[in-house]
C-alpha cells in the first residue's frame, strides 16, 4: 500500500514561490487502479512524481508498506524504483538509437526478466522487435513504453497522461493492454489524467483543483477502454 | 541573428587548436623564409648540411603540426556545425517553413569562421612575440650567420586570412548540405536517426552493453575525438621528453603544450558532448532505478577502451616520427646523437595518462549523478 500524508511542495523561490501541493493525503490500496484527475496546473502531474518518487515533498510522509521514503537517500530511491515502479509518460521517453527490443530490455533486464518478449508480443509489436522508435507510430511508440515498464515486473505502475499524445482509437488500444495486463498480472495502477471519462476505468478516483483534494471516490463498476465515452 | 555570440562562444576549442596551428606554423615557417635569405653566406658543406637539415625540420614540423592541426579543425568546425543544426532542428525547419532558402539560412554559418580567426591571430601574435627568442636560440648555437626575424605579408596571408576565409566557406558550404534535409526532418528531428542494423542489434546482450554499444555508434566523432585526445597526450608527451638530445628545451616545452592543450581540450569538448548528448537517455535509467555506477559505466565507459587505444597508436606515432627524423632528415649530420625509444618517458606518460583520464571520468561521472531525473519533464 501507498500511503501519503500531509505532503506539500513549492516550487520557484522569492515571489515567484508558489505552493503546488497542499496537505495531501491519500491511500492506494494494491491492486488498485486510481487516476489522479484535474485540469492543468490542478498538482496532478506534481502528485504523481512525489508519489512515484520522483521528486521529494517539501513536508509530509509517504509510505511504501510502512516505510517512510522521504527518508530515504538517493540511492535507497534509486533501488525503490528499480525493485518496485514502472513509469510511463505521455511522451514515451524512448531511447532513439535502440529497436524496440532493446528499449524493452532496458525495464527486463532490471527484474532480469528473461520472458520480456512476450510483454512486447502481449502489446501487440512482436513483429516490430528489430524496429526503431522513429519508425514506429505515436500508439506503438507507447506501446513501446507500456512493455518497457511491464517488462520489469512492477508492482506499481505510474501513467502520466499516457494517452495524450494519441488519437481515440489508439488511445482506447493502449489503455485496453494495460488494463488487461494489469488483470493478469495484479500490479497497481496510479493515472494521471485530465479526461473524465478514463477516470471511469478506475477502481478510485482523486479529484484535485489548485493543489488541494477536492474529492475522492470509488466507481461502483469499472469500465473498459472501448465502454468509455473520449 | 540566427546564430548568438553564446553559440560562437561554444566554439572555443577551434579557436585553442588553431591558435596552436598558427603559432607553430608561423615560428617555423618565418624562420624558413628567413633562412632562405642567408643560404649564399654558408660556406662549409657542414653548413649545407646542417641548412638543409634545418629547412627540412621546419617543413616536417609546420607540415605534421600544422596539418594535423588543420585536420583536427576542420572535423572540429563540422562537428559543431552539425551539433548547431542537431540542436536547432525545429528553428531552421521553421525558417524553411516560413520560405527562407537553404542558402540564405547557410549564409549565417559564416560566423563559426570567426573562431578560427581569433584564433589565428592569437597564434600569429603569439608566435611574432616569441621569435625573437626563438632565433635567438638558434643564433647561439652558430651553425648560421646571425639572423633577425623579417615580417612577411604572405605569411599573415596564409596564416590568417586564408584559412579564415576556407572555414567560413566550408562551415556555409556543410551548413547548406545538411539544412537542404526536407523542412519535416528538420522540425521531427529525425534526420540524424539511423536504421543501420548491425550484428549487435540482432545479439542478445544486456542493456547496458547494448546502451555502450550504441552510445558509441551513435555519435563516431566523438570516438575519434577522445582517441585523437589520447594519441595527442601521448605523442606530444613522449616526443617532447624523448627529444632532450635531439632538439633545445624551448621545442620540447612547446611540443608538450601544444600536446597537452589538445589534449585536454577535445577531451573536455568530447565528453562534455557525450554526457550532454544523453541527458534524457541518463534521466530515463535514473527514472527505472538504474544506479549512478550503472549510468555513467553505460555512458562513458565505452570510450575508456577508446582512449588506450589511442595512447598505444600515439606512442608509436611519435617513436616512428622521430626515427624518420634521426634516420633520414639528419641522417647525413655528424654529430647527431644516438635515439632509442624511451622506456622511461613511456611509463610517465601512461601513469600520467591514466591518473588524468580516470580523474576526469570520475568529474564527468560526478556531473551525470548530479543530472535531475526532471530534465526529461522540463521539455
Amino acid at each position: 500500500m501507498i500511503e501519503a500524508k500531509e505532503i506539500t511542495k513549492f516550487y520557484g523561490k522569492g515571489e515567484s514561490r508558489f505552493q503546488v501541493l497542499k496537505n495531501i493525503s491519500i491511500k492506494i490500496n494494491d491492486g488498485d487502479f486510481t487516476v489522479i484527475l484535474g485540469a492543468s496546473g490542478s498538482g496532478k502531474s506534481t502528485l504523481l512524481n512525489t508519489l512515484s518518487s520522483l521528486e521529494r515533498p517539501d513536508s509530509g510522509s509517504i509510505f511504501y508498506d510502512e516505510r517512510d521514503i522521504t527518508t530515504f537517500s538517493e540511492s535507497e530511491l534509486t533501488k525503490l524504483r528499480r525493485d518496485n515502479i514502472g513509469f510511463i509518460f505521455q511522451q514515451y521517453y524512448l531511447l532513439p538509437n535502440m529497436n524496440v527490443d532493446k528499449n524493452v530490455k532496458m525495464g527486463a533486464d532490471l527484474s532480469g526478466n528473461k520472458n520480456y518478449r512476450s510483454v512486447i508480443e502481449a502489446v501487440g509489436l512482436g513483429g516490430k522487435l528489430r524496429k526503431y522508435p522513429s519508425e514506429l507510430s505515436g500508439g506503438e511508440q507507447q506501446r513501446v513504453s507500456v512493455a518497457r515498464a511491464l517488462a520489469k515486473n512492477p508492482k506499481v505502475l505510474f501513467l502520466d497522461e499516457p494517452t495524450g499524445a494519441l488519437d481515440e482509437e489508439t488511445g482506447r488500444q493502449v489503455l485496453d493492454y494495460i488494463c488487461a495486463l494489469q488483470n493478469e498480472y495484479g500490479f497497481t495502477i496510479v493515472m494521471v489524467t485530465h479526461n473524465l471519462n478514463i477516470a471511469e476505468m478506475a477502481d478510485t478516483v482523486i479529484k484535485m483543483n489548485s493543489g488541494k483534494i477536492s474529492e475522492i471516490y470509488a466507481n461502483e463498476t469499472r469500465k473498459t477502454a472501448y465502454e468509455i465515452g473520449w | 541573428m540566427l546564430i548568438g555570440i553564446k553559440d560562437i562562444a561554444k566554439l572555443f576549442a577551434i579557436s585553442v587548436v588553431t591558435c596552436c596551428a598558427a603559432f607553430v606554423c608561423t615560428l617555423f615557417l618565418n624562420y624558413n623564409i628567413d633562412i632562405v635569405g642567408i643560404k649564399d653566406e654558408i660556406t662549409t658543406p657542414q653548413g649545407m648540411v646542417m641548412y638543409d637539415a634545418q629547412v627540412a625540420t621546419g617543413k616536417v614540423v609546420a607540415g605534421i603540426a600544422g596539418g594535423c592541426l588543420v585536420a583536427t579543425t576542420i572535423v572540429l568546425l563540422i562537428f559543431y556545425v552539425k551539433n548547431y543544426i542537431d540542436s536547432h532542428g525545429k528553428e531552421l525547419g521553421i525558417l524553411k517553413a516560413l520560405g527562407y532558402s537553404d542558402l540564405s539560412v547557410a549564409k549565417h554559418f559564416w560566423v563559426f569562421g570567426v573562431s578560427v580567426f581569433a584564433g589565428a591571430v592569437i597564434g600569429y601574435a603569439a608566435a611574432a612575440l616569441y621569435m625573437p627568442t626563438f632565433y635567438d636560440i638558434q643564433n647561439n648555437m652558430e651553425l648560421f650567420p646571425q639572423m633577425k626575424p623579417e615580417f612577411h605579408v604572405s605569411l599573415v596571408l596564409y596564416i590568417i586570412a586564408f584559412p579564415t576565409v576556407f572555414f567560413m566557406l566550408l562551415a556555409v558550404l556543410y551548413a547548406f548540405f545538411k539544412i537542404k534535409s526536407p523542412v519535416l526532418g528538420l522540425l521531427r528531428e529525425t534526420q540524424n536517426v539511423k536504421f543501420k542494423v548491425s550484428k549487435s542489434d540482432k545479439g542478445d546482450f544486456p542493456f547496458l552493453t547494448d546502451l555502450k554499444k550504441s552510445t558509441l555508434k551513435s555519435r563516431k566523432i566523438l570516438v575519434f575525438f577522445v582517441g585523437f585526445s589520447a594519441f595527442c597526450f601521448s605523442a606530444m608527451t613522449q616526443m617532447s621528453m624523448s627529444m632532450d638530445e635531439l632538439a633545445s628545451e624551448a621545442m620540447s616545452f612547446m611540443i608538450i603544450s601544444i600536446g597537452l592543450i589538445l589534449a585536454f581540450m577535445t577531451l573536455f569538448m568530447s565528453l562534455t558532448s557525450v554526457v550532454k548528448s544523453n541527458t534524457k537517455t541518463i534521466a530515463m535509467m535514473k527514472v527505472f532505478g538504474y544506479s549512478q555506477r550503472e549510468c555513467s559505466g553505460s555512458i562513458l565507459g565505452g570510450y575508456r577502451p577508446i582512449s588506450y587505444v589511442g595512447f598505444v597508436i600515439g606512442t608509436a606515432y611519435q617513436y616512428l616520427l622521430l626515427r624518420i627524423m634521426v634516420d633520414v632528415v639528419f641522417a647525413d649530420f655528424e654529430n647527431m646523437p644516438e635515439f632509442h625509444f624511451n622506456f622511461e618517458a613511456l611509463a610517465i606518460s601512461a601513469v600520467t595518462f591514466l591518473a588524468a583520464y580516470e580523474m576526469i571520468l570520475y568529474c564527468y561521472s560526478k556531473k551525470i549523478s548530479g543530472q535531475s531525473v526532471k530534465s526529461i519533464m522540463l521539455e
